[in-house]
């Protein structure tokens, strides 16, 4: 039984998983998040598998179509790591258990890299040039992301090599990666935060009947440059992560704060 | 004034975007993206690419992670140039008046969640008979109908409704307009906070203040030395926490040598 389906998938059969890894969010629904979508990216080599075994394609089928909802980036890896198994024959329960072991994990880590890490600074860095009209913003933005689609085949391809053994390292691993992409995506929130809240008082206070005191140039700029872009971006921190207030919500504060200080001449 | 030409061109590219947002595949579902492409279509690259700039960042943590939905980025990105092209007004007011259509787009998406929790049934009916054809089909028409969707509502927002909206917002007095610019300025601190959500531990505030600091006063035009700032940071701390773990490891192990050897003693 062990060695029954080995050596049966191809090098382009792992390249195409890592390509196919698109459809992981096809079907997205609240039952089972991901899991169509994810059967439908590996279809292919699971029919490969199994062949004329009608049973064990079933069977695998509906494995898979348990709840999933990982990262986008992290998907490619966790499925060229069950189709090594799947190919080793491993039985069933070892194979969708691991899965559900996994997915937790490496969507932890996902999007602790691409969304809280990659996207800030690629947003940050960009943003820079194209605030200033220039296409090379929105076309380094697509190249970045073009190549990170690419990387979803190398992904791939890590995980089937990887097979079982990267079950440990990856549980060894990814709280200290989760901890380093945080140190840089804290970061780099920070220079966001400085660069890009743009909160100016345009209020001033009346000396004499000749001299005034910009509030926002000689009161705020003196104690620390931006400080309430930090100070704002904090009270909504406090809303969101307390009080678990929608970001909806936080959108709506946001513009009746700004109406009502645009209609009193305060911003 | 948009033409029935360029309504059903951006139309069209929405149709490209919605399929690409519902599956994150190349992320030109982006504002950096939309916004570029939509100023072209408009024959507006420039006002397209600085809209895209701003509103990229007032999105850059309103992220789907963990199979959330956020207001949603293709009709912010459509609706800012659109309504800053055929208004006058400037990009930045015109990301606050784009977000009701972006917030209505959002709860479409979550109602298309819960939707096809629907078909998963038959899937697994499919999945039972190992109809891999039919199985195929099912699990792409979800992608197919939002996308559809998607062309739909955006040509409905921006040329069949085009003329009341247009007298809707050029009717606005000053203080109203004024009050969408400075919410506009503020929305990134939105994105921040929710970013900071998923990241911000104790542990993690001296890199948020550092980050910050550094960007106030390093002058330079994009984030670029931040980055690098953050990225030296990192790798301190993945080496820190290695050491740190692997010596723990060790001590574990020195701790159960004593504490077995101790029992052998004892017997």
């Amino acid at each position: 039984m062990a060695s029954k389906h080995t050596g049966k998938l191809t090098k382009k059969d792992i390249r195409m998983v890592g390509v196919r890894s698109i459809w992981n969010q096809s079907a997205m629904n609240y039952q089972r998040m991901q899991a169509d979508g994810w059967t439908l990216a590996i279809l292919p080599a699971l029919k490969k598998i199994y062949g004329d075994d009608k049973k064990g394609l079933s069977d695998a089928i509906k494995g898979n179509l348990q709840f999933m909802n990982t990262n986008n980036y992290a998907a490619p890896l966790l499925m060229g790591l069950e189709l090594s198994l799947e190919e080793n024959g491993e039985d069933r329960e070892t194979i969708d258990g691991l899965r559900v072991a996994l997915f937790g994990p490496l969507a932890g880590i996902g999007d602790a890299i691409t969304w809280f890490t990659i996207l800030p600074i690629v947003a940050g860095i960009t943003a820079s040039f194209a605030k200033q009209g220039s296409i090379l913003g929105p076309l380094l933005f697509f190249i970045v992301y073009l190549l990170l689609f690419l990387a979803r085949i190398p992904i791939a391809q890590l995980g089937y090599s990887a097979g079982s053994k990267a079950v440990s390292q990856i549980r060894k691993d990814s709280a200290i990666v989760s901890h380093a992409a945080s140190v840089l995506g804290c970061t780099v929130i920070g220079g966001l935060i400085a660069t890009y809240v743009q909160i100016t008082v345009k209020s001033k206070i009346a000396v004499t009947s000749t001299t005034t005191i910009s509030i926002q140039k000689q009161f705020f700029d003196n104690i620390f440059p931006n400080i309430l872009p930090l100070g704002y971006t904090f009270v909504l921190y406090y809303l969101v992560k307390k009080k678990n207030v929608s970001p909806v919500m936080l959108i709506i504060i946001t513009f009746v704060l700004a109406i009502i200080c645009s209609w009193l001449g305060i911003l | 004034m948009i033409t029935l030409t360029q309504g059903i061109m951006v139309s069209i590219f929405a149709i490209i975007a919605g399929a690409d947002f519902w599956l994150e595949g190349f992320y030109i579902f982006r504002p950096m993206i939309v916004c570029t492409v939509t100023g072209m279509l408009l024959g507006d690259l420039r006002l397209g690419i600085v809209a895209g700039g701003l509103t990229e960042l007032a999105f850059a943590g309103l992220t789907p992670v963990g199979g959330t939905q956020p207001p949603n980025p293709i009709m912010a990105g459509i609706m800012t140039v659109v309504l800053a092209h055929t208004t006058g007004h400037t990009p930045t007011t015109a990301i606050g008046l784009s977000l009701p259509f972006s917030i209505l787009m959002q709860y479409i998406i979550l109602f298309f969640y819960s939707a096809f929790s629907l078909l998963t049934k038959k899937l697994d009916e499919y999945a039972d008979q190992a109809e891999t054809g039919k199985f195929a089909r099912l699990v792409i028409t979800p992608t197919v109908i939002v996308s559809v969707v998607y062309g739909l509502f955006t040509f409905l927002c921006i040329y069949a409704a085009q003329a009341p909206m247009k007298g809707l917002v050029n009717a606005m007095p000053t203080w109203l307009s004024h009050g969408f610019e400075i919410a506009g300025g503020i929305l990134p601190a939105v994105g921040f906070a929710m970013l900071l959500k998923s990241m911000l531990k104790g542990k993690y505030v001296p890199y948020l203040l550092l980050g910050f600091t550094a960007a106030c006063f390093i002058k330079f035009g994009n984030l670029m030395p931040v980055a690098v700032i953050g990225i030296a940071l990192a790798m301190i701390e993945f080496e820190r926490a290695k050491n740190n773990r692997d010596t723990q490891q060790k001590l574990r192990e020195v701790e159960e040598n004593v504490a077995n050897g101790g029992e052998e003693d004892g017997i």
